[in-house]
């Protein structure tokens, strides 16, 4: 963790980390969010549950910076980072996975560690190779010990078979000990075992990180979450503690209802 | 999985044999081969070089690569020469003339390479031709820097006069360019640029300035292309704007292609095949005879380039790499073979995407 954010006033759990206020979405005539509000306070886990299509992932884009929104306001830490450039964003301590995982297939899995490093210390702009660079990539390959990649350091991510990618996403994102880490359905496509690796990582992140997770799979939700939000068609649809969301009708009819069906 | 230091010890290992055979050959070879043959290679193997820089690095197809060759070989001309009919005659003394090239190169492809930084792919293809277009222009109607019959009697600096000094910095340029972009590629800023190259939106998301990356790699290819611009007008002893048209900048990139686009030694392999061609086709016995007459050249050339396109993508350093790999492969466990295959068709899939 960075010591100059310790002055941010979201730090004492009063102000909320991420603050999302009436936030709107458009792609061309589609409302992907309809005014959607948010918060997350200082070391919460919640967790966003909604059907498919019901903008989750782009309520991450928006927080992220990857989409400015049509309408609305976005703060990280009581800052207003609603038409912030994503590439400033990792400053303020925000770190993301995506749905699909996006790593840098030509590159080893040290390397793409390495760059998610050295993008939130901005150590990237000299062409040459520094005791800070060689200090950063065993940082990097310690982070790819942490997420069970320990043998795969100098493997081309192009040829990592999709759980080891979610890992490496995964690895990237905590690289950076982010105070904010967003994470787009990470246990999508993991066998069970990997899954039991990912909750036991989750649960091991240090206590005052904020965490919003999107996630199909209910037992992972649950066992991370101390509140959750469902969203269906753009809108908050109920928010509360894993218990009451079980509980709430509206949630089984939207959601919980064809999952069980499903599974 | 890479096979990191044999493969490491297998490139030093060749290419310290390359340098010194390269640098014995004048010894041996005729004074033709090396002051015309080698040393157009070298020259245009480094130009050819920044387009694989860029287009392995940075993912960015430029055709604008000529084009800054030939701008400091105009600058270097204008700024060299004291009196003459056309262009600025500054009268620097020769080493001035040099930074004064350079530096006008680099400002140029700075200035060109941020215009461009928010394209990709073909957009950047389209658009790096259009500075090709626009550079010859300039050169050719401006006629305080050129006008078209460009500028003549340029003189090199006296440490170069004798001609095979000139083999000498070719060589000594594409050495260290070649040694400097391989390094490069493990530099913080290296693989940031390859991070924008696989993926410029999770760069961003990382910190990263993608733009900022892209503009700062075109500047380096543009500068690079410089020397060996400079190399080629010192060679020439004159430079014209058809010399820096579309059809030259179009040789450029098929050099590039045909030694292979992501191999640096390509880029000089590919050149000595090019210079090679068009130097002895005309020599060879009877070849007119099968109709290959002078006027023919290019389409002959053509049907080489296309020969080599169709056996391998990957250009003639390709074909030598993957001879190497079987090599190599004969001598390994067989599932560290089927381990590598399966990550090529990996990588293969996620080309197509
Ligand atoms: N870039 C885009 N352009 C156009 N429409 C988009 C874009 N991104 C998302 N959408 C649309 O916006 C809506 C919300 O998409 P979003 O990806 O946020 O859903 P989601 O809740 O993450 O769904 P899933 O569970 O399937 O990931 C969908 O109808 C989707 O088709
Ligand atoms: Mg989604």
């Amino acid at each position: 963790m960075t010591d100059d954010h310790s002055t941010d006033p979201g730090r004492n759990g009063a102000a909320p980390v991420v603050l999302v206020r009436s936030v709107q979405v458009a792609f061309g005539g589609l409302l992907a969010l309809r005014g959607i509000d948010l918060d997350a306070a200082q070391g919460e886990r919640l967790a966003i549950l909604g059907p498919n299509g019901a903008g989750k992932t782009t309520l991450f884009n928006v927080i992220a910076g990857d989409i400015t929104p049509t309408g609305g306001s976005v703060a990280i830490k009581g800052v207003d980072c609603t038409r912030l450039p994503s590439r400033r964003r990792p400053r303020l301590g925000v770190a993301r996975t995506y749905q699909k995982a996006r790593t840098f297939e030509g590159l080893t899995v040290a390397d793409n560690i390495y760059l998610a490093l050295a993008g939130h210390r901005r150590r990237h702009r000299v062409p040459w190779r520094t005791a800070a660079d060689r200090a950063l990539r065993a940082e990097a390959e310690g982070v790819a010990e942490s997420v069970w990649l320990g043998d795969h350091i100098e493997t081309d991510a192009g040829e990592l078979a999709h759980g080891q990618k979610r890992q490496l996403e995964l690895g990237m994102a905590i690289a950076t000990e982010p105070d904010v880490l967003m994470l787009d359905e990470p246990a999508s496509g993991l066998s069970r075992g990997e899954r039991e690796h990912l909750v036991d990582l989750l649960e091991a992140l240090p206590e005052k990180v904020t965490v919003l997770l999107i996630e199909h799979d209910m037992e992972v939700a649950f066992r991370i979450a101390d509140r959750v939000v469902v969203m269906a068609d753009g809108e908050t649809v109920t928010a509360g503690t894993p218990e009451a969301v079980r509980s709430d009708p509206r949630v089984h009819e939207i959601y919980l209802g064809s999952e069980a069906e499903t599974s | 999985m890479r096979t990191g230091s044999s493969m490491l010890n297998w490139r030093a290992a060749s290419l310290a044999l390359a340098v010194v055979v390269l640098a014995a050959l004048p010894t041996v070879a005729s004074a033709f081969f090396i002051n015309f043959v080698m040393t157009q290679t070298l020259m245009m193997g480094l130009a050819a070089a920044t387009i694989v820089f860029l287009a392995k690095y940075g993912g960015m197809v430029s055709l604008a690569q000529f084009l800054f060759f030939g701008v400091a070989g105009f600058m270097y001309g204008n700024a060299a020469l004291e009196v003459g009919s056309r262009g600025l005659n500054l009268g620097l003394p020769p080493w001035t003339a040099v930074g004064f090239a350079l530096i006008v190169t680099t400002v140029a492809a700075f200035l060109l390479g941020a215009l461009a930084s928010r394209t990709t792919g073909l957009y950047y293809l389209m658009l790096t031709m259009v500075y090709a277009v626009i550079g010859y222009f300039v050169f050719a109607q401006v006629t305080e820097i050129s006008g078209p019959s460009g500028i003549t009697s340029i003189e090199r600096p006296d440490e170069l006069a004798a001609p095979v000094s000139l083999y000498y910095t070719a060589l000594a340029l594409s050495v260290l360019a070649y040694i400097g972009f391989r390094a490069l590629g493990r530099t913080a800023f290296g693989l940031a640029l390859q991070g924008v190259r696989d993926d410029p939106v999770r760069m961003a998301s990382l910190g990263f300035n993608v733009p900022l990356h892209r503009t700062l790699a075109f500047t380096l290819g543009g500068f690079v292309a410089g020397l060996g611009g400079l190399v080629n007008v010192w060679w020439n002893g004159q430079i014209d704007p058809a010399s820096i048209g579309i059809g030259p900048t179009l040789v450029l990139l098929i050099i590039a292609v045909i030694g292979g686009v992501s191999y640096f030694e390509g880029a000089w392999l590919g050149a000595f095949v090019y210079v090679a061609m068009f130097t002895y086709l005309r020599d060879l016995p009877l070849v007119d005879r099968i109709g290959i007459t002078e006027a023919r050249f290019n389409t002959v050339i053509g049907v080489v380039v296309l020969l080599i396109m169709v056996l391998s993508p990957q250009g003639l350093a390709g074909i030598a790499d993957r001879f190497r790999r079987r090599l190599s492969d004969r001598r390994r466990p067989v599932a560290e073979t089927s381990d590598r295959s399966e990550g090529a068709s990996h990588r293969a899939q996620s080309i197509d995407k």
